[in-house]
């Protein structure tokens, strides 16, 4: 055991004297979470939208004021000579409200009056948006004018849980978190161990009696220190800044954690010890510890719509785990019933890297 | 005029020469070629496939304490649309709230005991649906799909309801005037998100992999301790400068054109403006990272720390760009910031041509903007360079 501390103090004293794996360890992963959650977000506002009002009356335009006083658009002006696409292809406006004459005449006699919403859809996913957001206008318009009911006898009350806000920020920052957790203390591990190798200074530790379990749980808990104190930081940003709070039983994110700062460091400790290249190290683990949890983990998009081709990878994506129970901690509480199979994989998996990394280092020891 | 032109012969054999081994030494260090052409179209094909906005099949637990026919029409209204799938029956709130909270279903729907009661007697009545928020777009999406299908619902009711007296009372209530909002989607009507991403991606993989070609490259010499070497040769500094970016130049457009083919054949965006403007706003762009990558050459003694310190620049470059999520859904205070981004100028460029047919005049402002920053970063860099080789 006290082999073990003291290879971790010496990991921790080598980083501390190096100012920019000092500020990759501690730094970078609050900024990173500072602006990666607020540039991802989906939920689109203030979209340029022109409006064509070929009826010019008050109803029509009682209809466009509706459009004008939401968050989601702004009416621009455009010559209503020229074609609305054109607008578009400029990227002048996102959508384009065609209001037909006589619609204040149909509205009057009672009937429908049919009105057009052209939508770029060249980001698909705001189109949707936008059609919906659209949608639920036109609905309150009508509402408005005709003082009924008149979406129907059947009215949905939706209630959204967890979130009403519907903040992306609060969804995508514990994604964000995570990435942070995943791709720098392993990226020192490995580096640290390839280094090792790189300079040859892994000859003194074979000569040395510790063992090969002791190096390596004193390298892995060394990066394990920076993981937690990464998340200590992290954590005390999301509930100060992004205004998430710890919902349900703690003890899940807390073992959660712990499994998965030993996972994460032991992934990058098996790299290092794999390969004894620090430039080369570095690449493996950006496309582990980035490309993976930053794809294949749900982090924007949720995992089911990955092609079925791609989509079993994210089985042992590690990420994709602690990603499941950080969102479940800040913001659904579901607790150890929900979580338990988890906390089981990111485990699963760390041990998994523990085995490989040691057999690594049985392996260099015998040809040394 | 006469002593340029005895100057120019000499000129230019000497940066031939230097030009010539450039070229020998990438093909010779197969790892640098490798890494030119392998990463970025595995990303490409990673992004693209692997990011896809599509909410659909949504799991909606039901709750129906009515249990009469019109409540089990209600039900498969929603469960037989392509965004919501049937995620099991519940019994009592508390049961279905734990499936919520658990995400066993991301959707319930609760229809109460009076429902086909209160519709016989021509009444409004009210069902409560509940979405898992926590994946704010997803909500926002299918929410949007329930206020849908229960339109459609209710327009059912009216036209040819299940029971003949629903549809006469119904009918009374539809008689006022109302609006109908036809939705076209245009430039791209089956909605397919891979355009989006890897329209977008695109660019983030040219800067980010040509500033890391670019800055392994120029610190190779450094490493290595053989700049000296090249500073013995009768060459000047711009001349071994020019010769070293040009290779990589002509290399990564040769990846521009790969990952163009993919982009067209693999994941079928359509190509409706001209090749040739999203090939030169490619162009400008790999210089932009070229550029990037020698700038951060110059401030680092190895590749690792080369590729250290690109872990500050690349992520706030690849993320205030809107070629993953869209510039309007970032905060107002950050959007500015998007302006000073090649990446964002690269994105406009290839949704404009490539899916919605933009020409040059649509896109001369990006463009512009481009050979800017193109300028200014390929002899910001130059200018450092040559500052430390001299």
């Amino acid at each position: 055991m006290r082999r073990i501390l003291a290879q971790a103090r010496k990991e921790l004293t080598q980083i501390t004297r190096d100012r920019l794996a000092l500020a990759l360890a501690l730094l970078l992963p609050i900024l990173l979470l500072l602006l990666l959650s607020n540039s991802i977000s989906l939920t689109v506002s203030d979209l340029p939208l022109i409006v064509q009002d070929l009826d010019s009356t008050p109803a029509s335009r009682n209809y466009i004021d509706a459009f004008r006083s939401s968050v989601t658009f702004h009416v621009v002006a455009w010559p209503p000579d020229r074609q609305p696409e054109q607008a578009m292809q400029g990227g002048v406006a996102r959508g384009v409200l065609i209001i037909p004459a006589h619609f204040g005449r149909d509205l009057a006699r009672g009937q429908t009056a049919p009105v057009q919403l052209l939508i770029d859809a060249t980001d698909a996913n705001t189109a949707k948006l936008v059609n919906g957001y659209a949608g639920q206008i036109n609905r309150a318009f009508i509402e408005d004018q005709t003082s009924s009911n008149a979406t129907g006898m059947v009215q949905a009350q939706i209630r959204l849980w967890f979130n009403p806000g519907r903040d992306s920020k609060k969804f995508y920052a514990p994604g964000i978190f995570v990435l942070g957790i995943s791709m720098f203390p392993p990226l020192l591990a490995s580096l640290a161990m390839a280094k090792e190798g790189e300079q040859k200074t892994i000859l003194q530790v074979y000569v040395s009696s510790i063992s090969a379990h002791e190096f390596l749980l004193g390298k892995i808990l060394a990066f394990m220190t920076i993981a937690m104190a990464e998340w200590l930081f992290g954590l005390i940003v999301m509930i100060t800044v992004f205004g998430l709070h710890l919902t349900g039983d703690p003890t899940v994110l807390v073992v959660a954690t712990i499994v998965y700062a030993f996972c994460v460091s032991t992934f990058g400790t098996m790299i290092g010890a794999a390969i004894p290249n620090q430039a080369a190290a570095i690449q493996a683990v950006a496309l582990g510890g980035f490309l993976l949890v930053f794809l294949l983990s749900g982090l924007i998009y949720p995992v089911e719509n990955i092609p079925p081709g791609l989509r079993w990878v994210s089985n042992i994506v590690w990420g994709r785990y602690y990603i499941a129970v950080v969102r479940d901690a800040l913001l659904q509480g579901g607790g150890w019933p929900a979580m338990w199979f988890d906390v089981l994989m990111i485990a699963a998996i760390g041990s998994v890297f523990y085995t490989i990394a040691w057999r690594n280092m049985r392996y260099m020891q015998v040809k040394a | 005029m006469n002593g340029n032109s005895s100057q120019m012969p000499g000129f230019w054999q000497r940066l031939q020469a230097l030009i010539r081994k450039e070229f020998n030494q990438i093909r010779r260090d197969r790892r640098l070629a490798i890494s030119l052409i392998v990463p970025p179209i595995a990303q490409l094909l990673l992004f693209g496939f692997a990011l896809d906005s599509t909410v659909s099949n949504l799991r909606l637990g039901l709750l129906d304490e009515s249990k009469t026919p019109e409540s089990r029409e209600l039900a498969a209204t929603f469960t037989e649309s392509k965004s919501f799938k049937f995620g099991g029956y519940f019994f009592d709130g508390k049961a279905l709230e734990n499936a919520i909270s658990r995400g066993q279903v991301d959707a319930g729907l609760v229809i109460p005991y009076d429902f086909a009661r209160d519709l016989h007697r021509g009444r409004t009545t009210t069902i409560q649906f509940l979405l898992n928020a926590v994946n704010a777009n997803n909500a926002a999406i299918g929410q949007g799909y329930a206020e849908g299908v229960l339109l459609s619902y209710n327009q059912s009711l009216g036209a040819h309801g299940i029971r003949p007296e629903i549809r006469l009372i119904s009918a009374d209530n539809s008689r006022k005037g109302s609006v109908s909002l036809t939705p076209a989607f245009l430039f791209n009507p089956g909605l397919v998100t891979t355009w989006f991403i890897v329209t977008g991606t695109l660019g983030t993989l040219l800067v980010l992999n040509g500033s890391l070609v670019a800055s392994t490259a120029m610190i190779k010499e450094r490493e290595r301790g053989t700049v000296e070497q090249l500073l013995m040769t009768p060459a000047g500094t711009t001349e071994i400068i020019i010769a070293k970016i040009l290779p990589i130049f002509i290399l990564l457009l040769g990846m521009v054109i790969i990952a163009m083919t993919m982009v067209r054949f693999v994941f079928q965006v359509p190509f409706r403006g001209s090749f040739l403007l999203v090939f030169v706003g490619a162009a400008l762009c790999v210089l932009c990272g070229i550029g990037i990558g020698t700038f951060i050459a110059t401030f680092t003694r190895s590749a690792q720390q080369a590729q250290l310190l690109s872990f500050f620049v690349n992520p706030p470059l690849a993320t205030l760009s809107g070629s993953l999520s869209p510039i309007e859904a970032m905060p107002k205070w950050l959007q500015p910031f998007t302006v000073v981004n090649p990446i964002r100028h690269f994105g406009l460029i290839t949704r404009g041509v490539m899916v919605k047919g933009s020409g040059l005049l649509d896109v001369l402002p990006n463009i512009l903007a481009l050979i800017a920053f193109a300028f200014v970063l390929v002899s910001l860099s130059v200018w450092r360079f040559r500052n430390q080789l001299g």
